[in-house]
């Protein structure tokens, strides 16, 4: 057989694409309970054959060699699958919550992945965005909808940076409850408080950008589907874009200060590291992502109230990064459908949906302590090119 | 103010702030020997009132007097919350040393989840509040716009008695000998002969135990309980302890008192008494700034 | 052949199987999608909801004369907007669903309306209280069978005033439900000359009220209304003693439970509320509905709003039976409904698609057991209120 010699070394890379491609959809798609109970079953085991088949260690080693030609698949079986549920609204609904999650994981990696901060008031930075565009999409001040994702970042980053003293100032726990009094705070304020529609919530009209209008369905001309198709399209874009920044601060020498930040702060300050400067710079970044893909979701979603920011949503944000694998960017991805998709596949079992997801977590990080997906060791010498 | 009134918050006050620190006691407990937070602790607490409730239903055909009643309850909802501690440590804490910190966290309280929704689905009517017994004294004595309950003051003698008690067990005991060691440096305990395990095992069990107390006194004072009240409880008792200064034992006293004394002073003091847990978070995130290690902690300076 | 292929063949296998069983999806059942909090602190009430629309489900499959078998899929909203707006999307997007028997909770209610105007599915709200579910927007796919709090708290201010009281004050939970009840009685209380003494909004899940309550008894008022739900209210109630309080408790529909005299014992003696709709237990419908529901052995009882839940489902399957299941066809019909017989009394909605019930039931807790007014020995006065 004639294979062009490009894909001798990478067809592992092809076959992840594809299993990607066909375990999203099926886990959106499978609705009945033996279904869902079969496919929990079955995931597990192919994981385990790929691992002693050697299979694993192929496909990883053929991610390293290839890591363009490896993005180009993944995005191609993220479009692939956007255009087979093109016509299935709660899919995609789904599948766009789950991006959208994804993103704001990408500013906790940011946070305690790599700088070592801790932040329970995610959510609440989420939720911050949320109630921008909800503001500023309802009055008529001619801001584009693009811009007012951005300024969703950055009221966000802005009301997070009334945290930095306290924050800097601690650490670990202590700083672990400056941030959960935080999120408790927020959403008290928003519900006693009338000025932003107080526990009733606002509703936030549907995203126009440069004419093209999200809420109707989408252009017969790109093939049609769901409104919904361009919600999520628009979240991939913030995902990828998201996901580049994130691997260049972590490639480059501002990831290197974080890491050294996070393993120890006194070794680094007596290395000449401005701590307090990666610290302040995680955790604005962190918060800026957050707020985008909060305004972003409440466009999405067409309405926001404080309810639902609660302290247990951000705890479930904490729970993706460190199913994921605490710092590993990929990692959230997946991790991020799991706590997304799996509570809502549960529905099915109805009041003991809860109690199972719980369950799950917990064998999870009882038997894989550092995450499905750890984050690999960096590599300061590139091995893999000669 | 009317001084009656003023007595009147000055009681409610510190019947929530023994409850918060009896609470705060355990978190600060925990961290001490093994550098973690248990998030479970409000749950625990709650499955400790539950348990009481559920001795009670059974003992109730037996028409006990209502002192030998509680002595029951006391007892037997302390011992199997100890154990239950106990087991957490050993099953989902444990095994997870040397895995970071926010982990256990994590698996703490999806532990308490699976409690919290275990009692709603599982206990008859579970997802309604219980009422739960009356076993104190409801006597009162009026003084002037003061309506001092026997129950109350009782309450506050209960987590004064537990607080002593574990203060005394931790600094006068081999026991505590033990913990105080192994929270110092589990190395050097370890080197000295000290089961460490053991030890790690014994201040997971009395936490969990001082927990069931709250829970049980808490259940007495407002007479009712339901599956969710350990949440608040779980995040103020943290709070209280953090505020206080992980490790120790006063520190925890002292930030379940403050924290009360916020929250009655933001509930007299806003016209919409709910914005008290915003203007409580609000000087515990000051406070922080102020002293970054908890009011109370020793501030040695880290060791390179 | 080697252990990969053959563990790879049995994979592809595997998913062939499931990819079938996705695609294979068709039942010839009507389905109507029940959606309510099954999860959290206020799961009780959604539970009885469940229960008495799975029960009207059940009863309807049983008998002969039916053209359709029907099935209730049941979705958890918990009682928060974002995963309300998640489930509604989910079911309004499944064209096999006919109608819905949609929230308990009003933000939830608040944030899903417009979906269920995209996407044209007809739904009967069961339990949420709010006026602007129905009155905030001209959708004809929205209809609700229970009241709104407007005629609730007439009543209860009209009513009280004539009993002779003259001062009050209010604790409310700041939630939609608690903060509507307030505006809306304190509104009827003025317009009916008693007077308010002071205003207290607490929050929910708050355990310790003796500080509000404190205050409140410095005021010394002659009746405490709260405006909230049972867990909240059985607080409060027995906090009250515990400051040696006497004043009469009145609630709202949010009490009226079995549960607020189970978790209050010997202090609910007196305790009087008012819920819109004639009392389930009078009405002929009524007693077959507990009689059944009992005959049932579900694991928790109806609570206040479980026979509205049956209406509701019931109301929706007469539409399918009379029209077929077409949802256009079930809107229009349900928009008909003109003094169409439930067991909440005769529905008929107005060009909102809000029932309008003009009977309110005035209860008062006699012996252990919600009794109506009239039917009290309140009413004939062997007892006083105090």
């Amino acid at each position: 057989m004639i294979v062009p010699s490009i894909f001798r070394e990478r067809w592992p890379v092809l076959l992840l694409g594809l299993a990607a491609y066909v375990s999203t959809f099926l886990f959106l798609h499978l609705e009945q309970e033996w279904e869902i109970a079969l496919l929990l079953g079955i995931v597990p085991l192919v994981l385990y054959i790929a691992k002693k088949s050697g299979m694993s260690a192929k496909c990883r080693q053929a991610v390293g060699v290839a890591p363009v030609f490896t993005k180009v698949v993944f995005l191609l079986s993220a479009l692939a699958l956007i255009v087979t549920l093109r016509h299935e609204h709660f899919a995609l609904l789904l599948l766009a919550t789950v991006l959208l999650y994804a993103t704001i994981s990408l500013g906790l990696t940011i946070q305690f992945g790599y700088a070592g901060l801790v932040n329970f008031a995610a959510i609440a930075f989420f939720g911050i965005g949320a109630y921008t565009m909800a503001v500023l999409n309802q009055s008529q001040n001619g801001l584009p909808d693009l811009m007012i994702i951005v300024i969703g970042g950055v009221v966000a980053a802005l009301i997070g940076s009334l945290l930095i003293l306290p924050v800097l100032r601690t650490k670990g726990h202590y700083a672990a409850l400056i941030t959960i009094a935080f999120g408790l705070l927020f959403r008290s304020f928003l519900e006693v408080n009338d000025i932003l529609g107080g526990p009733q919530g606002l509703k936030v009209s549907g995203l126009n950008i440069l004419g093209w209008d999200f809420a109707q369905s989408f252009p017969a001309i790109l093939g049609g589907g769901s409104f919904y198709v361009s919600y999520t399209l628009l979240a991939l874009v913030l995902l990828i874009g998201v996901f580049s920044m994130t691997r260049l601060i972590e490639s480059s020498w501002l990831g290197l200060n974080m890491d050294s930040v996070r393993l120890d702060e006194t070794a680094s300050a007596s290395f000449g590291i401005n701590v307090a400067r990666w610290k302040i710079m995680a955790f604005t970044v962190g918060n800026f992502f957050a707020g985008m893909s909060g305004a972003l979701y409440a466009s999405m979603s067409g309405f926001v109230a404080p309810a639902s920011f609660n302290l247990s949503d951000s705890l479930l944000l904490v729970s993706i990064v460190l199913l994921g694998g605490m710092g590993n960017a990929v990692s959230v991805i997946p991790a991020a459908f799991l706590v997304v998709v799996l509570p809502e596949k549960f529905q099915v079992i109805q009041e003991y949906r809860l109690l199972l997801f719980a369950v799950i977590v917990i064998l999870i990080l009882r038997f894989k302590p550092s995450g499905l997906m750890p984050r690999p060791l960096r590599r300061l010498i590139n091995t893999s090119s000669k | 103010m009317d001084i009656g009134f003023l007595g009147q918050y000055l009681i409610n006050g510190l019947v929530q702030g023994v409850t918060y620190s009896l609470v705060a006691v355990g978190f600060t407990l925990f961290f001490g020997v093994l550098d973690v937070i248990k998030f479970s602790h409000g749950d625990v607490l709650m499955l400790g009132a539950f348990t009481g409730l559920t001795i009670y239903l059974g003992l109730d055909p037996l028409s006990l007097p209502p002192s030998i009643t509680l002595c029951i309850i006391l007892i037997a909802s302390i011992l199997s919350m100890g154990f239950v501690g106990a087991l957490l440590c050993k099953f989902l804490v444990l095994p997870l040393k040397s895995a970071p910190p926010l982990n256990t966290l994590l698996i703490t309280l999806m532990f308490g989840t699976v409690i919290r929704e275990s009692v709603r689905l599982f206990f008859p009517n579970g997802s309604n509040p219980k009422p739960f017994p009356e076993l104190l004294p409801t006597n009162a004595i009026n003084l002037g716009n003061l309506n001092l309950r026997v129950d109350s003051v009782l309450i506050i003698l209960f987590a004064v008695v537990a607080i002593v008690l574990t203060h005394f067990i931790i600094n006068k005991t081999r026991t505590g000998l033990a913990i105080r060691a192994v929270a110092q440096d589990e190395e050097t305990a370890r080197l000295m002969g000290i089961d460490f395990k053991k030890t790690v095992l014994i201040t997971f069990a009395l936490g969990s135990g001082l927990a069931a107390l709250s829970g049980v006194s808490t259940g007495l004072y407002y007479q009712e309980i339901n599956f969710g009240m350990g949440l608040m409880l779980g995040v103020i008792g943290f709070s209280a302890a953090v505020l206080g200064g992980l490790g120790s034992v006063y520190g925890a006293i002292v930030g379940g008192l403050i924290f009360a004394a916020l929250q009655t002073i933001g509930a007299i003091w806003f016209s919409v008494p709910a914005y008290k847990d915003v203007f409580a978070f609000a000087v515990v995130i000051m406070l922080m700034a102020w002293r970054p290690t908890g009011l109370l902690a020793d501030r040695t300076s880290e060791r390179v | 052949m080697s252990i990969m292929k053959r563990s790879f063949a049995a994979f592809v296998g595997l998913l062939s199987l499931l990819t079938i069983a996705a695609c294979s999806d068709t039942s010839n059942t009507v389905k109507i999608a029940f959606i309510g909090p099954l999860t959290g602190g206020t799961s009780a009430g959604g539970l009885g909801g469940r229960n008495s629309a799975e029960l009207a489900i059940r009863m309807r499959n049983a008998q002969a004369s039916t053209t359709h078998q029907y099935e209730l899929v049941a979705l958890d909203d918990e009682c928060k907007p974002n995963v309300g707006v998640q489930v509604a999307t989910k079911a309004a997007a499944d064209n096999t669903v006919i109608g819905g028997v949609t929230h308990y909770c009003s933000a939830v209610a608040m944030g899903t309306v417009d979906i269920y105007h995209k996407f044209g599915l007809p739904v009967v709200v069961w339990g949420a209280v709010l006026p602007d579910i129905t009155y905030g927007n001209d959708y004809p796919e929205i209809h609700r069978v229970n009241g709104t709090m407007i005629n609730q708290n007439e009543v209860a201010a009209s009513f009280m005033v004539s009993k002779g009281f003259s001062t009050w004050a209010v604790i409310h939970d700041t939630t939609d439900y608690g903060k509507g009840h307030n505006t809306y009685f304190s509104k009827s209380l003025i317009e009916n000359g008693g007077s308010i003494l002071g205003t207290f909004g607490v929050n929910a899940d708050q355990q310790d009220f003796t500080a509000e309550l404190t205050k409140i008894k410095a005021l010394n008022p002659d009746v405490i209304y709260f405006g909230g739900l049972v867990p909240t209210g059985v607080r409060i109630r027995a906090q009250m003693s515990k400051l040696g309080m006497t004043q009469v408790f009145q609630g709202t529909s949010g009490i009226v439970s079995d549960a607020f005299i189970e978790g209050t014992g010997d202090l609910a003696e007196g305790v009087v509320a008012f819920r819109e709709g004639a009392p389930t237990e009078k009405l002929p419908g009524g007693k077959m509905f507990l009689e059944n529901y009992q005959a049932a052995n579900f694991n928790e009882p109806p609570e206040a709003y479980g026979a509205f839940s049956f209406a509701a489902t019931n109301l929706i399957i007469d539409a399918i039976e009379k029209v077929g299941p077409d949802r256009l066809a079930v809107m229009q019909e349900l928009n008909n409904t003109r003094d169409h017989d439930s067991i909440v009394g005769a529905v008929t909605f107005d060009e909102h698609g809000q029932n309008t019930i003009a009977l309110i039931t005035k209860y008062v807790i006699q012996d252990g057991a919600w009794t109506v007014w009239e039917d009290s020995d309140y009413a004939s006065g062997q007892r006083v209120l105090d």
